[in-house]
Order: C-alpha cells, then sequence, then structure tokens
C-alpha cells in the first residue's frame, strides 16, 4: 500500500477545508448543535404568558419543528425555564428552587414585560424582573408576547447555543 | 321594603339603584341572620373592606390661588369635582348580598355596611355563608381588619410572615422607580 | 357577638366541612390508626391551572384531608389601580382573568360607566356583547383543552387551541391585539369596528358549531372520560349557594341562575339564548353545562351580527370622550378638551357602585368608589375562581386523589383571578 502524508488526499481531489466538507468537526460542535436542537422546556406558565406558551405548541405555531416540543413537568429533566408570568415574591422561592433542581447546561428565558421586569406593575408584591434571582439568558418583550416572537425567542436561543456562547449563570450572575 | 327592621340600623342609601343599609359592628351577625332568613339573601357575593385614610383631603378642581394670584408650581386643576362628605370612621366593611332563587328572573341585591376604626374587631359570618371564610381571611390580609371568631384567620394572599396589611392607604405602593420619570 | 351555632346552622345534609368550611381536615381517630401521607401538590405542577397549591392528605388512595394555599400570582392589582387615572386603569383588569379577559375591561368599564351616568351608544353595546360572547367561548375552549388535557385526552389540546387561534385572529382584526385587547372605553369602543370583520366572524359562527359537535363526538360517550368524570366532585345546590358557587358550577348543581338572563346587562335581553341547567353536580355536568354553553354563544354571536345596529362607537360626551382628530384643526374648545382628558384625565363623580357581570366562570364583579377625582379611590374584584376554590373542600369528600385533578380541573380555576 502506497503511504500517503498528510494533505495527500485533499491535494489529490483538489479540494480545500476537506473537514468542513467531510462531516467532520468538533465533539462540542456537535453536542452544542445537539442541545439546541432538542431544548425540553419546563412546565412553568404562571399567568396571561402561559397562555401564549401553550399556543406555540398548538398545530399553527408548532414548536415541534424547533426540537422544543417535549414540555417536561419535573424539572429533573427539563433544559429550558421558561418564565411565563408575573413572578410574585410569594413564587420567587418556588421558582428559585425550581431553576436549582434543574441539571446544567441549563437556559432561562424570561416570556413577557412582567418576568423581564416586573412589567406593568411596579408595586409590592411582583418582583421586578425574573433576573433578580435566575441569570436569564434571553428576554422576550411582549404583553404577552405574541407565540411568533416567543418562537424567535427560542430561535435565538438556539443560535446562540449553536454558537457555543455558555448558559447565563457561566457569564453573568443576577442582576441586583 | 322598610329596612328599619334590620337589627341594628343605622342609616339607609339608595344610589344609582342599589340599596346600602348601613348596620351598627356590634349587631352584624342578628343583620345578617335577619338578612338571611327574613329577607332571603342566601348568597353572600363579597366582603369588601375600603380604607378612607385620606378622604377629604384634596382640593376641588378649579383656581386655586386667590384674588392676588396663585403660585404656578402647583399644579392646575387635577382635584375633586366637589368636596366629598366626610366619613364617619377610618374603614368601611360591605357586605354584598343576593337573592338567588332557581329559575327567578330577577337578583335583588343588598349591601351591608358596618364602619369601623382601626383595630375594631368584626365578628365573623362564616356561620351564616360559609363562603365568607376566605373573603375575611382576604380583608384580614389586605386591610388589618380582625374577624372574632373566624375559624382559621391566617393571611391567605401574602407569605405568612409578611408584615404590615398593604391597601391600607399608608402602606407605600412598593416597586422600583422608574429611570427618567421622576420618580428616582 | 359570637353566633351560637344551632342558630346559624345552615341545613342538615350539608357536606362542608366544618369547623373550616374550606378546608378538609382529616379525622383524629383516622390520624391515629391510619398510615396518613402528606403530600404538596406544589405551586408548579401540570395538571393545577396555574400556580395552585394543594396540600393533600392521603390515606392510601383516598384523599382525607385538603387544604387549597393560594397567594403565589398576588400582583396587587387593586392598589396599582388606585394610582392610575381612569383611562390607564382600565388596562389592568384583563390580565385579573386572562382566559375571559374582555369581560373583566367589560365590568370595570361599566362601574365607571354606572359612576358618571353615561349611557354608551347601541353599537358599543351590541359589540361589546358579541366581543364578551367571542370571549366566553375562547375561555370555554382553553378549559376543555386543558380539562381533558389532565384527564388524559391529550388530543383535545390541539383541537381547541386551534379554534381558539381562530377567535384571536377575530380579536387581532378587529382591536390588533390577541390577548389583552384594551378595547373597551367608558362611554363604548376604542375605535370603529374595522371594515371585513362581520364577515370574518360570520364564518367563525358559521364554522363553531360544527366544531363543538365534533368535540362532544369525542367525549361524549368515550369510557374513559365517563368513568372519570361521572359521579365525581358531587356539589349539590345547596351547598353550592352556601359556598357562594357561580356560573357553569352552579348551573351543573342544578340551580338555573345566570346573571345574562337575571340582571342583563349590555342587550342580552334582546337576544334568546338558553341557560343549561344540570341537576347531578358533578364533573360530567360540568363539562356538559361548558359545551352547552359555547353553543348558545355561538347563537348569540350570530344573533348580534344580525342586529348589529349602526351609528356611533361611543358616547358623544367630550368631558371623558377624545373628541375626533379632524376636529382639533378647527375647534379650539376640542383642543383643550383633548389636551386636559390626555394630560389629566376625566373625572368620575363621588360614589360607590357594585355591578356583576357573568363571565366565563360565574359573577364577577367590580366595587368602585370613587372620591371625585382622577383616580380612583377604591377598586375592588369580586373574583368567581377565588370562591370557587372555597368548594374544593367539599367536592372532594370521598374522593381518590385520581379524582382530584379532575375535580379541580372541573372547577374552571384561573389563579389570575384567585390572587389579583
Amino acid at each position: 500500500m502506497r503511504k500517503r502524508g498528510p494533505g495527500a488526499f485533499e491535494r489529490e481531489l483538489g479540494v480545500e477545508d476537506l473537514e468542513d466538507r467531510l462531516m467532520l468537526t468538533t465533539v462540542e460542535k456537535a453536542v452544542a448543535w445537539a442541545q439546541g436542537n432538542s431544548i425540553w422546556p419546563d412546565t412553568f406558565g404562571l399567568a396571561c404568558c402561559a397562555m401564549e406558551m401553550i399556543a406555540i405548541v398548538s398545530p399553527r405555531y408548532d414548536v415541534a419543528r424547533f426540537g422544543a416540543e417535549v414540555f417536561r413537568s419535573s424539572p429533573r429533566q427539563a433544559d429550558l425555564l421558561i418564565v411565563s408570568g408575573r413572578v410574585s415574591h410569594k413564587m420567587a422561592g418556588p421558582l428559585r428552587q425550581i431553576y436549582d433542581q434543574m441539571l446544567s447546561p441549563k437556559w432561562v428565558i424570561a416570556m413577557g414585560a412582567c418576568a423581564s421586569s416586573g412589567g406593568m406593575f411596579s408595586n409590592y408584591a411582583i418582583l421586578q424582573g425574573v433576573d433578580k434571582i435566575v441569570p436569564v439568558d434571553v428576554h422576550v418583550p411582549g404583553c404577552p408576547p405574541r407565540p411568533e416572537a416567543l418562537l424567535e425567542g427560542i430561535v435565538r436561543l438556539q443560535e446562540k447555543i449553536v454558537a457555543g456562547v455558555p448558559p447565563a449563570y457561566e457569564i453573568r450572575g443576577v442582576a441586583q | 321594603m322598610t329596612w328599619e327592621a334590620v337589627p341594628g340600623f343605622v342609616e339607609e342609601r339608595e344610589t344609582h339603584d342599589e340599596t346600602t343599609v348601613v348596620v351598627a359592628r356590634e349587631r352584624l351577625i342578628e343583620a345578617a341572620l335577619f338578612a338571611r332568613d327574613e329577607l332571603g339573601f342566601n348568597f353572600l357575593s363579597d366582603i369588601t373592606p375600603t380604607d378612607y385614610l385620606g378622604w377629604n383631603r384634596e382640593r376641588v378642581a378649579g383656581y386655586w390661588g386667590d384674588a392676588r394670584g396663585r403660585d404656578i408650581n402647583a399644579p392646575g386643576s387635577w382635584g375633586l369635582q366637589s368636596q366629598p362628605e366626610p366619613k364617619p370612621k377610618r374603614f368601611s366593611l360591605s357586605y354584598h348580598l343576593l337573592r338567588v332563587e332557581s329559575g327567578a328572573r330577577e337578583a335583588p341585591r343588598l349591601r351591608l355596611q358596618v364602619w369601623l376604626d382601626d383595630g375594631e374587631p368584626v365578628p365573623s359570618s362564616v356561620a351564616v355563608w360559609p363562603t365568607a371564610d376566605w373573603h375575611e381571611r382576604e380583608a384580614w390580609d389586605m386591610m388589618g381588619i380582625p374577624f372574632e371568631g373566624h375559624p382559621n384567620l391566617t393571611r391567605i394572599l401574602m407569605d405568612e410572615d409578611w408584615e404590615g396589611h398593604p391597601l391600607r392607604k399608608d402602606y407605600p405602593l412598593g416597586g422600583e422607580p422608574v429611570r427618567f420619570s421622576g420618580e428616582e | 357577638m359570637a353566633v351560637a351555632p344551632e342558630k346559624a346552622q345552615i341545613y342538615a345534609g350539608t357536606r362542608i366541612p366544618s369547623p373550616i368550611p374550606t378546608v378538609l381536615q382529616v379525622d383524629p381517630a383516622l390520624r391515629e390508626a391510619g398510615d396518613i401521607l402528606e403530600v404538596n401538590f406544589g405551586p408548579n405542577h401540570p395538571s393545577t391551572h396555574g400556580v395552585l397549591r394543594l396540600v393533600v392528605e392521603l390515606n392510601g388512595e383516598q384523599v382525607v384531608g385538603l387544604e387549597a394555599v393560594v397567594g403565589y400570582l398576588h400582583t396587587g392589582f387593586e392598589k396599582n389601580m388606585e394610582q392610575k387615572t381612569w383611562w390607564k386603569a382600565i388596562t389592568y383588569p384583563e390580565r385579573i382573568d386572562y382566559l375571559s379577559f374582555q369581560i373583566n375591561e367589560l365590568v370595570f368599564v361599566l362601574a365607571i360607566e354606572k359612576l358618571l351616568e353615561v349611557e354608551p351608544p347601541p353599537k358599543a353595546t351590541w359589540m361589546r356583547m358579541l366581543l364578551c360572547e367571542l370571549t366566553r367561548i375562547h375561555s370555554h375552549l382553553i378549559w376543555l383543552g386543558t380539562a381533558a388535557l389532565e384527564i388524559g385526552a391529550i388530543s383535545m389540546l390541539w383541537y381547541c387551541f386551534r379554534d381558539r387561534d381562530a377567535i384571536l385572529d377575530l380579536f387581532e382584526l378587529v382591536t390588533g391585539v390577541r390577548m389583552h385587547t384594551r378595547y373597551f372605553q367608558a362611554g363604548g369602543l376604542a375605535e370603529d369596528v374595522p371594515t371585513g370583520f362581520y364577515e370574518e366572524c360570520r364564518k367563525f359562527a358559521d364554522l363553531m358549531p360544527k366544531r363543538i359537535d365534533e368535540y362532544e363526538a369525542i367525549l361524549d360517550r368515550q369510557q374513559i372520560w365517563l368513568e372519570r368524570t361521572k359521579g365525581i366532585g358531587l356539589l349539590s345546590a345547596e351547598d353550592a349557594i352556601a359556598l357562594g358557587q357561580s356560573g357553569p358550577v352552579l348551573r351543573a348543581s342544578g340551580v338555573d341562575w345566570d346573571l345574562r338572563k337575571v340582571e342583563p346587562h349590555l342587550a342580552y335581553d334582546q337576544v334568546d339564548f338558553a341557560v343549561p341547567v344540570y341537576a347531578n353536580g358533578d364533573v360530567y355536568d360540568r363539562y356538559k353545562v361548558h359545551m352547552d354553553e359555547m353553543r348558545e354563544s355561538t347563537r348569540i354571536v350570530q344573533q348580534a351580527l344580525d342586529g348589529m345596529p349602526e351609528g356611533p362607537w361611543i358616547v358623544d360626551d367630550r368631558k371623558i370622550v377624545l373628541p375626533p382628530r379632524h376636529e382639533l384643526h378647527t375647534s379650539m374648545e376640542s383642543l383643550i378638551h383633548h389636551f386636559k382628558l390626555v394630560t389629566e384625565g376625566y373625572r368620575v363623580p363621588e360614589g360607590e357602585v357594585y355591578v356583576a357581570v357573568e363571565s366565563a366562570r360565574g359573577e364577577l364583579g367590580c366595587y368602585l368608589v370613587s372620591d371625585g377625582g382622577p383616580k380612583p379611590w377604591r377598586v375592588k374584584f369580586r373574583a368567581p375562581s377565588f370562591v370557587a376554590l372555597e368548594a374544593t373542600a367539599t367536592c372532594m369528600s370521598d374522593a381518590l386523589v385520581a379524582d382530584l385533578i379532575a375535580i379541580v380541573g372541573s372547577l374552571d380555576t384561573v389563579m389570575g383571578e384567585v390572587d389579583r
């Protein structure tokens, strides 16, 4: 058998970057691609935004084409926490508990105005932004955001994951 | 229908097609039983506490000044339409009653009202209308009105260890100041 | 004075627990003898509609103790609304019961109009009625989808949400927003009805009865559905009235009571619809009441489309309603009114009112106190779901843990309303 040196095969085919064309990649990129395209959200519907969150599972908006239709009830089995709705101080404790029970890597989408910043409820009862207790990756604006807006949020999260951006808990803490 | 027959009757008002009967706090349960058994108001819709602290303190809308002029920095005419009548005590507790009869085609309503000062207890009407249970707990939680004889008077909407009664007028709204809105 | 129990005891044969009517307490003998397991159906649970926490005590499969803990969604609506002007405050009530959102707006706006003593024009009244009935259908569809999902009929979720999207398309056509439309204004509607709405609405109203037939065909004689809903969660008529129930729960217990017939608001006395009443008081009857109500609401929508009057969509009182924009160029008074209304808002005369309407869940009431100023003094919403949760302990006596979910689902509670 004739021995070939490195690059000999590429020169024969007349092609550069064979690596990119022949389905060779790093394990990290492969894992990131798999994680991004099969995010499993947790059933964390709180208020009105939860209705639009259920709507993304419905046939018209169909989050299944993004791989995220498997809503898990147990946080141990979920990757993504979509905080959909207003978080009161009484609920903040359970929210943090659920977040802590999720296994890493885990991502958080703050859906809607109330989860992002307290929304129209600037008062004694509502946590002014869920990023005060959990690190948030994507904020989706709206009151409530249309299902398409939430899908856009999920798609952006997917792009972040596939691009290799670490989850929020690694790059920032909670807001003060 | 003469409302003076209601035990503890103090006053009756008819406004906006609604009847409000004010009764004395001590005789509330007798009045409630009378309303339920004699008058047939078997359905308690709602128990609403209202805090009138600061009532009648704002001025009527219009020109706020005198013959020499006005302070142009005081806001213009943001005020009341007319000076409201002062209220007898700080809190009012309104029981909204309804007579439900299957197949009936009219719904007589009544509002039983009692007036209280801060800390004055009210007898609990859980035995008269069981639905009063959570309404009274909410009145206690939000306004601090104590109900005597309530089987389970604990906070219902706020955390159990919360201090203060949020819907009172001297309790601050809370929340964060919004940047650039002048609140900071 | 405490009440002597014999005097105040409601009636014999009641299943309401005592001494606390809303808490089912374990029999002390059973606690000694048996092996009681306390389970927490915590605020985050796939099957409790929203953030409801049930602390349940089980003896094997039997529920022997139950307490509902609420407050996880307490938002402070009432205090927030006291700080906003009347105009701005209308945005808030919608988020209270986020499934029948326009009915919440309706009750608040009706209360303001009662204090203002203005009568909206007929077109506004009929349009409000039409939108409220569409909202009722929307709410019942979501109820059906989620309640069936929890009992295990998972496909209902997809069918119901398909129709729900059709209704939200109609709302978007009229108001520009899918949910939380904020279309009702004190005095009428915010804007005129756009062209094309009536045709689309008629198409929907023609299509809906067949869809309801489909849903009934899937569920009505399905053996698993019948076994899981018949005879479960019983509530007698007297218990229901004593516990303050209203809406479908009351009608499923045999009481013919619907505020649209008894105290007609809007134009309900000018349209023809029936009130479904069933006598058994179990989960199956509540399901049947919801299905029949959807049909009746579709009939009302069709009649509203047929009888929709022409004319202005808002009352002509410039002290509470913005003048039309073209007048601002020519009339000084219109400009001043516009300025005053936008910067300060209108003032509502002093008084207190209680207005109740029939929401998808029952009697939704709004108690409003005004001091004659630009902001409400006190707003209180009487939420039917708050009261429905008081009935969980009564419905749950002799239930198994598998029925717990079906019963809580059938009471049709929305936690936003419960906690406000």
